[in-house]
């Protein structure tokens, strides 16, 4: 009998032992700054759709954990012929969206015409070398009209993940959008083979991520991801609300914690503060046009100007005061410096007053001369950036006066050119440096980020870099790119941060990329 | 008059009023810079993207025309689609109305049961020291922002104490008076120190009227007599007051709605504004404006039950 229990407890033991290992189950609680309103891959447009697009979805791709290169996804293999011209994948066998039916060809051929087709998704252009896609049983061929040295990057991107053909058929709507809110609008298992499926869905309040059970990818226990049963979002807009929602333990984890609130919560026991390196850059494009939208002369025209201003920035008091320490100058003048092929300057534009005020007598800058910076309103870093600058180019004799707007507005004048100075930000969507150079500083698409700069030189490396398939010759051309713009100065260059994210000490395992996506695959809660 | 068809006249009445709420609401949303096409592509959509967004929104049509389709559209009950949430503006907010409601209403019944008790001890201790008190905290409560007072109840009585959860709103009607509780709470500091003044200096003056005195003289129970007389007199400014501070109430749910992560009509009409999302902004400013006429359109009512001087016409 003795002996009986003592084995039963063994076995017991050993049993359990794979379980202790792994942490499974239970449902993580986060709280987020904004919701979700579509997180379908092709309509997703707003970072809180973009960022969750891979819990729900697969690519055929995966980008590896330096950002640099590609791991296999849906596609276990892949192969890019010698002319760079066509694509050839191997699909996975065997794997099933969240209800079971099984991911086939036809759902990649359907998901990726979905993708390219610009009378759809927004993204359509960054797709625009495909020329065809087929299938063939678990052969993908992916035929392109030049050589694209993005392609495989843009197979690892959100918008090219895979949706299943048949969940469309059957979805209830006229257009494709209409079958896609329909399909949204609660819970969606059929759509996607994601880690997670949509099982909840209060537009604005609150939102459920449930475990897909057919998922693929294999835990470390050898059982498949992802280990958490579910995760629950609600949104709390007020950071300071969502910081007192993780302190009093209604939440697992709050993100965008400002970074002013950090080092406090760096020293709360309970609390794990996270500060995820992202792609996140913070600049101020300048308008580089003859003259305002008024008609009166522009300053800022003359590059010596601009070239003023940012040696007249202080980017590490700018640090300092808004982001309390939390981040670092820019490096690249066009990239965030986890970016491939991302240049390193610096120090760019490091601080040097003499030779702000030498460049701006120079250019004949009369002392006085006022300069607008639009900002965004209710922004506290944006209010202080002002006083920053406000205060160092003073020194220059640059009177800076403040324009508070919101973000519509902001996007309207950057458009029309209504602008001396703004606020501005951005994270890389795709792990390759072409979409973001070509915001900043290609002409043709973006008037380089509004700013109305234009360089026929950047333009044409830019357009050759689109085709150019040898790494070695591309980056040379991202370089000699990124030399162009630091001396042209359209930005004023400031900084990069993290991405701040307070979790719980019971979470283990999430994470943030540099891309923002937000990842819960391999996250656990204890309770 | 009788009340039924005092009621109807009334309604009719709302009739020219919502007209004109209508055109003001559909020009100022247009005249904010940016457009929902802009708000919607994102800034970094081409030109010909917004433009092709523009058309298909219908938003390239001349104003008469946008205008002529947003008014026949909504006599027939249609206020359109919601560009945001991708869905019929109507039913977005039949979403978020009752939870506005529930605050509103909870607001103003803490807001009572604050003021009213609150109101007759700094009465009848009229230039006493709990008057004083009462009074000098009321002021502190008015002049502090709201979501300030929301935050500092948040930090003590929720995160700290954990008397209260921080957020979430409930699901039966008991979750919801505790989930809601801190919320309401801070709205009717507010509303409640307005209604408590003025409560008091309404009794104060009722209590000095002649016929409370000839009352006294009689040797009325002093119970019946504020219950009878003075209340019932010194509520009659206070109703229409507490009818007007409806309004502000209104645009405080904006405020706290924020705060507290409550999904309301207030916080939703934010994202709207942000998002320059015309329809659902247009839908939200005509169901706040029906609102506040039902709530002005009661409160006379009321009145006149209160007051019989006063004639329903």
């Amino acid at each position: 009998m003795k002996l009986k229990t003592v084995l039963g407890v063994t076995v017991a033991a050993t049993l359990a032992l794979p379980v202790a290992a792994q942490e499974r189950g239970g449902t993580l609680n986060f709280a987020r700054y904004d919701g979700s309103r579509l997180i379908d891959p092709i309509y997703a447009d707003r970072n809180p759709d973009i960022w969750m697009v891979g819990s729900l979805f697969d690519t055929l791709l995966r980008g590896s954990a330096d950002g640099n290169s590609v791991d296999p996804g849906l596609a276990e293999s892949y192969t890019v012929s010698e002319d760079g011209k066509t694509v050839t994948l191997t699909l996975r066998d065997g794997v099933q969206f969240a209800d079971g039916s099984r991911l086939s060809g036809e759902d990649v051929v359907f998901s990726l015409d979905r993708a390219r087709n610009p009378d759809l998704s927004p993204w359509a252009g960054l797709l625009g070398s495909i020329n065809s896609v087929s299938a063939d049983g678990n052969a993908i061929t992916i035929t392109l009209n030049d050589p694209d040295p993005t392609i495989l990057s843009m197979l690892a991107t959100f918008n090219t993940a895979i949706v299943s053909k048949a969940a469309f058929d059957a979805a209830v709507g006229e257009t494709d959008q209409d079958k896609s809110a329909a399909i949204f609008a609660v819970t969606a298992a059929g759509v996607g083979s994601g880690p997670f499926y949509l099982c909840g869905f209060e537009q604005g309040a609150s939102m459920d991520f449930c475990a897909n059970e057919n998922y693929w990818r294999i835990g470390a226990d050898g059982e498949p991801l992802p280990y958490l049963d579910s995760v629950h979002f609600e949104i709390v807009p007020d950071d300071a609300t969502r910081i007192l929602r993780l302190q009093a333990g209604e939440v697992d984890a709050a993100e965008f914690i400002p970074f002013s609130r950090v080092a406090e919560l760096e020293s709360d026991p309970n609390i794990n503060m996270q500060l995820y390196p992202s792609t996140r850059i913070i600049y101020s494009p300048i308008n580089t046009r003859e003259s305002r939208a008024d008609g009166s002369p522009n300053p800022l025209a003359d590059a010596r100007v601009r070239q003023a201003l940012n040696y007249g920035t202080n980017k590490d008091a700018l640090i300092g005061v808004v982001l309390h320490g939390a981040g670092q100058p820019m490096s690249s003048p066009l990239m965030a410096k986890a970016t491939q092929y991302a240049a390193d300057l610096s120090p760019l534009y490091s601080y040097d007053l003499e030779k702000a005020k030498s460049l701006i007598a120079e250019a004949g800058v009369e002392p006085g001369t006022q300069v607008t910076l639009t900002t965004l309103a209710g922004s506290a870093d944006d209010a202080t950036i002002f006083a920053a600058l406000q205060q160092m180019w003073g020194e220059l004799g640059i009177e800076l006066v403040v324009e508070q707007v919101d973000g519509a507005t902001r996007g309207a004048k950057n458009r029309s050119g209504e602008f001396d100075i703004h606020t501005y930000g951005w994270v890389n969507d795709v792990n390759d440096p072409s979409q973001v150079v070509g915001w900043l500083g290609y002409t043709p698409t973006a008037k380089a980020v509004g700013t109305g700069w234009e360089n026929a030189e950047f333009n044409k490396l830019f357009e050759e870099a689109a085709n150019e398939m040898d790494p070695e010759a591309r980056k040379a051309k991202f370089a000699r790119m990124q030399e162009l713009y630091a001396d042209a100065s359209p930005l004023l260059f400031m900084y990069e941060t993290p991405f701040a994210v307070a979790v719980g000490k019971s979470v283990e395992g999430y994470v943030q990329t540099p891309l923002g996506n937000n990842i819960f695959d391999e996250a656990t809660v204890s309770r | 008059m009788s009340s039924l068809s005092y009621i109807f006249k009334r309604l009719l009445l709302m009739i020219p009023t919502f007209f004109l709420v209508m055109v003001i609401i559909f020009m100022l949303v247009r005249l904010l810079p940016g457009d929902p096409a802009i708000a919607m592509a994102g800034d970094r959509a081409s030109d010909a993207d917004i433009q092709a967004i523009r058309e298909r929104l219908g938003l390239t049509q001349p104003m008469l025309v946008q205008f002529w389709l947003f008014l026949s559209n909504t006599v027939q009950g249609d206020l359109g689609r919601s560009i945001l949430m991708r869905t019929d503006v109507a039913s977005v907010i039949a979403d978020r109305l009752p939870i506005t409601v529930f605050l509103a209403v909870y607001s103003v019944v803490l807001s009572l049961l604050i003021a009213g008790p609150l109101a007759f001890v700094a009465a009848l201790n009229r230039g006493r020291w709990p008057d004083a008190v009462i009074r000098t905290v009321f002021q502190v409560g008015l002049s502090m922002p709201v979501f300030y007072i929301g935050l500092v109840l948040l930090t003590f009585l929720a995160a700290q104490l954990r008397l209260f959860p921080v957020g979430g709103y409930g699901d039966t009607f008991g979750e919801r008076l505790y989930h809601l509780f801190l919320p309401s709470v801070t709205v009717a500091l507010y509303t409640s120190a307005i209604i408590m003044r003025n409560l008091r200096s309404a009794i104060i003056e009722v209590l000095d009227a002649e016929y409370v005195q000839f009352a006294r003289a009689k040797g009325l129970p002093p119970r019946l007599i504020l219950g009878r007389h003075v209340l019932r007199n010194a509520l009659i400014s206070t109703v229409t007051l507490l009818g007007l501070s409806i309004g502000n109430l209104m645009s405080g749910t904006l405020v706290t709605e924020t705060v507290f992560a409550v999904p309301g009509m207030g916080r939703l009409m934010l994202e709207a504004i942000f998002a320059r999302d015309y329809p659902l902004i247009q839908g939200l400013t005509l169901t706040f404006a029906l609102l506040v006429s039902l709530v002005f359109l009661m409160t006379d009512l009321f009145q006149s039950r209160l007051d019989p001087r006063m004639r329903l016409q």
